[in-house]
């Protein structure tokens, strides 16, 4: 399973900051630079019927600015089973691979291929893109640079199939307004696969190859009533949750067992 | 209709789960078999977590082979004496498999042996009771009970000089009550190896080698795999949290009630058409594991835990 440590004082602080778009310059000292973020649909909550969800990101900047959107989970440790050829010919299970500093949901928008409008160098600073994130994080064992490339993009189709990691460029609807500024908007499909936690959104505007400026928002995502109920009992009163697991099964087998010879009588 | 489940973290489509926990049900009730083998790689398939799929799954079969133990109890074909010794020899059995397992791992390789294992298990049996229930399909009845007198004077003289030669009514046999502990046991030994309940092992442990009558062996096979998966849902329950209640509840709903159905359609069936349409889905599972085994997967890396 996977374990990501998420912090406790980013849920306390989160309501506050969340309502509020964050703001805030990076570079330049730009006295006119404005960069705006706002997630709506910043808390979403799972109940017994949640199948996903949609959260939209909006906010403004100087105009001709070109936009990257990422959303991250915060980072973790994850165990993952590899898989490799055996004598030859027979695929199985060869070991296990840890990946560190690793996020377990990566989800990247822009208005452009962000290789195109960033040098490699700024998408390694911010970790942007799937190179820049396969240099940030630690894959072990692995003997070289090559293995390390190869078994990070294993991982990430692994993500894909799940949802998890997404890059995608030319989504983001821009609106040039009257005052030099320009409005964006994206709405992008919430992923049920993602688990509770908090999630960063964070937006960079680019200009000449660099990031000018950076702002944040927040999305929150828990579970709520009878699933958190269930979920935590699971964890916290395992031996009950055991029996009761085992009881309903048992009444379940009976009940079946006692409304078919009502309803059929077949010997 | 879709439900969020708490402990696998996803989100299913309810007919998915309710379906799947009807045709595995039906096939418990029909051959004996609490059905894990089909259901845990499938519900990893639609993507509930291979920690959380094999667990829930022993939950679910608590349902249906309770469902299936009622059903064949009502018409006389559980040998709950029988059903007793193999339980004690499959507990003893567990044990040793576990620490097996942990000597394999330290020796590394150990999914190697355990997959090799796995298909030669699956494909001896399944090409023995294929060929055997056909044979003995074609032969008329007196040719058939011919053959087992021979078959068991080689085996049998053994067997009869065992201490403690014990009469299973049910069943029609009279066994040292050491051979289904000792049976048991082995096939606890393979199960805990290879991470199954081991029912199609035990049916045709039963079938071939205690020579029980087909029907009292479904029956009485369920009744040991229900103990078993009681014993295994706790464990996953307390020690890895990876049972996911309301996932179980979809399940169970289409097993208990598939299991009741199974017994009506076995009911039907004669023992050798039974054993043939068994062996029959043994070789498919064989032949599906040997093409995983083969052909290259689509994602080289999958989730840590599970089997």
């Amino acid at each position: 399973m996977n374990t990501f440590k998420v912090q406790s004082s980013t849920f306390k602080g989160a309501a506050i900051a969340i309502l509020s778009a964050a703001m805030m310059v990076v570079a330049g000292g730009n006295a006119h630079a404005m960069l705006t973020a706002k997630a709506n649909h910043d808390r979403i909550t799972i109940d017994f019927f949640y199948h996903g969800s949609t959260v939209s990101v909006k906010g403004l900047s100087d105009a001709g600015r070109d936009l990257v959107i990422k959303i991250t989970s915060p980072e973790g440790h994850q165990v993952m089973k590899q898989k490799g050829k055996v004598a030859g010919v027979l695929w199985m299970n060869v070991g296990t691979l840890k990946f560190e500093n690793t996020p377990n949901m990566y989800e990247l928008f822009s208005t452009k291929k962000v290789d195109d409008i960033l040098s490699r160098e700024e998408r390694a600073k911010h970790t942007i893109g799937y190179d820049a994130l396969a240099d940030h994080v630690e894959v072990n064992p692995t003997a070289n640079a090559a293995e390390k490339t190869q078994w990070f993009g294993e991982f990430v189709k692994f993500k894909e199939a799940s949802n998890l990691y997404r890059t995608d460029f030319g989504k983001i609807e821009m609106n040039d307004l009257p005052d030099g500024h320009q409005e964006y908007f994206i709405q992008t499909e919430w992923p049920y696969q993602a688990a509770p936690g908090a999630y960063t959104v964070s937006v960079y505007a680019v200009k000449d190859g660099k990031v000018v400026e950076q702002a944040e928002s927040h999305v929150r995502v828990e579970q709520v009533g009878m699933v958190k109920t269930l979920a935590g009992m699971a964890k916290d009163s395992a031996a009950v949750y055991g029996f009761l697991s085992i009881g309903i099964a048992l009444s379940a087998g009976f009940g079946v067992g006692l409304v078919f010879r009502k309803g059929g009588g077949s010997h | 209709m879709y439900l969020y489940l708490p402990v696998a973290l996803t989100s299913i489509n309810i007919l998915i789960p309710v379906g799947l926990g009807l045709a595995v049900g039906l096939l418990s009730g029909l051959f004996g078999v609490g059905g894990g083998f089909l259901l845990t790689p499938l519900l990893i398939m639609f993507g509930i977590p291979s920690t959380v799929a094999a667990a829930t799954d022993s939950n679910q079969i608590v349902a249906a082979s309770t469902s299936g133990t009622y059903a064949h109890w009502k018409v006389g074909n559980v040998d709950f004496k029988m059903g007793l010794y193999l339980l004690v020899g499959g507990f003893v059995g567990g044990i040793i498999g576990v620490q097996a397992i942990k000597l394999l791992h330290a020796m590394g390789n150990a999914d190697f042996v355990i997959k090799m294992t796995y298909v030669l298990m699956l494909g001896i049996v399944g090409v023995y009771m294929f060929i055997e229930s056909i044979q003995s399909m074609k032969k008329s009845k007196s040719a058939v009970v011919e053959v087992r007198e021979e078959k068991e004077s080689a085996v049998g003289r053994f067997l009869k000089t065992l201490p403690l030669q014990t009469r299973f009514e049910k069943s029609g046999v009279t066994h040292s009550a050491l051979v289904p502990i000792v049976l048991g046991a082995f096939v606890g030994i393979l199960a805990a190896i290879m991470g199954v309940g081991g029912g199609f092992l035990m049916v045709p442990v039963m079938v071939y080698m205690l020579r029980m009558p087909m029907h009292v062996v479904v029956g009485t096979s369920l009744f040991q795999i229900l103990f078993t998966c009681i014993e295994v849902t706790f464990l996953q329950a307390y020690t890895n949290h990876s049972v996911d209640f309301l996932l179980a509840v979809l399940l169970l709903v289409g097993s208990t009630v598939g299991a009741q159905i199974g017994t009506v359609f076995g009911r039907k069936l004669k023992g050798e058409q039974l054993k043939v349409l068994l062996a029959v889905i043994v070789l498919i599972v064989t032949v599906k594991i040997v093409f995983e085994l083969t052909l290259t997967p689509s994602l080289l890396i999958s989730q840590a835990g599970g089997h």
